[in-house]
């Protein structure tokens, strides 16, 4: 079998790549696909939490590339889901705990036993980064509407570009879009980042509280149905397997006074 | 007043034109790496070699610069009152 490698990276920090990984890991594997998340954030371990899965976790990732573990002892079965893995991150350790050759050497062995190896990247365009790109063939490139947020994502896909020969393709994910505030011309949407990144969308994720709960349980949402943000995450995972798949309409109409006098006796969650 | 004001004001905003035309402009630069100054030492050296062909209107010569896909473009417009040949 030979797998595909793909990281999930955004250059800024806290604009939802750990959450897209556990939610993109989820429904990928719910598709029928064997998929292990590997998480490169070493020493700000995170994605065992939002996987449900921190008490399970025995060796690591940098236990396998010191050879104090094989490969398999330091997956994480989830418990859900036989065919979703979990290869978790160090706590103790920092960045320069793996090399680039090391991490390449990890994701040729990783793809010969999975359909989709999905990695975490760290924030910054640091080691960090340069390590957790180094197997992959692939990239999601996540941000949100904001300014500095962009502006990452911006350098992040000018590094991606410079390695054209090993990462072959990168798309966007847009997450935290909030329809209102684009509606009411607020902040930037879905058009408008596109137009200035100038890449490739591979989905748009809505502002939902329904993530803060999910986080909360372990749960990744895309693995329940009636959320917004689950679905978007459940559709990305289409169109990484190929499928053409209609974006979500997320067109909030403005508020009109007989919206504002509902609104107000009937406060909703957006 | 105050209510009939929240009730029918239509909204306006302008941010997200703001902040698409400041993302627009402060990525072009980034992409380039230009250092702080260099693209005004260029429209000068620019205008000095078009004034040397013809006579320029005064104050009209305008510099652009546009993203064009994830690359810049460079607009230069010269207003040309007569040749100097």
């Amino acid at each position: 079998m030979s797998g595909r490698v793909i990281v999930i990276t955004s250059g800024k920090g806290g604009v939802g790549k750990t959450t897209a990984s556990a939610n993109i890991g989820v429904a990928l594997a719910n598709t029928g696909a064997s998929v292990c998340l590997v998480d490169m954030d070493i020493g700000l371990r995170n994605l065992d939490i939002l996987m449900g899965l921190e008490n399970r976790v025995v060796y690591n990732l940098v236990d396998v590339v010191e050879e104090r573990c094989k490969l398999r002892q330091a997956l994480v079965k989830d418990k859900r889901m036989p065919n979703l893995n979990l290869l978790p991150a160090a706590q103790t350790r920092d960045k320069t705990a793996v090399d680039a050759d090391q991490m390449k050497k990890l994701c040729e062995e990783l793809k010969s036993m999975f359909d989709f190896v999905l990695i975490d990247s760290p924030a910054g365009i640091e080691s960090g980064f340069q390590n957790a790109i180094a197997g992959a063939e692939e990239a999601i490139v996540i941000t949100t509407p904001e300014m500095s947020a962009v502006r990452d994502a911006d350098r992040i896909i000018g590094l991606l570009e410079a390695r054209k020969d090993e990462i072959t393709q990168y798309r966007l994910v847009l997450n935290r879009i909030r329809p209102k505030m684009v509606a009411n011309a607020d902040m930037m949407g879905v058009d408008d980042v596109l137009e200035i990144l100038s890449i490739k969308l591979l989905g748009v994720v809505p502002e939902d509280e329904d993530i803060i709960i999910s986080t909360n349980k372990g749960e990744p949402v895309s693995g329940t149905d009636n959320t917004r943000s689950g679905l978007a995450f459940r559709n990305i995972a289409r169109r990484l397997r190929g499928e053409e798949v209609p974006f979500m309409d997320l067109d909030a109409k403005t508020d009109t006074w007989v919206t504002k006098i509902v609104n107000f006796f009937n406060p909703v969650r957006v | 007043m105050q209510l009939l004001e929240w009730l029918f004001k239509v909204p306006n905003g302008t941010a997200a034109v703001t902040a698409k035309d400041r993302m627009r402009n402060m990525l072009v630069h980034d992409r380039l790496e230009l250092p702080a100054g260099k693209l005004e030492v260029l429209e000068e050296e620019l205008t000095a070699v078009v004034a040397r062909y013809f006579d320029l209107e005064p104050d009209t010569t305008r510099f652009d610069l546009q993203q064009m896909d994830r690359k810049a473009a460079l607009i230069a417009n010269f207003r040309l009152v007569r040749s100097k040949c």
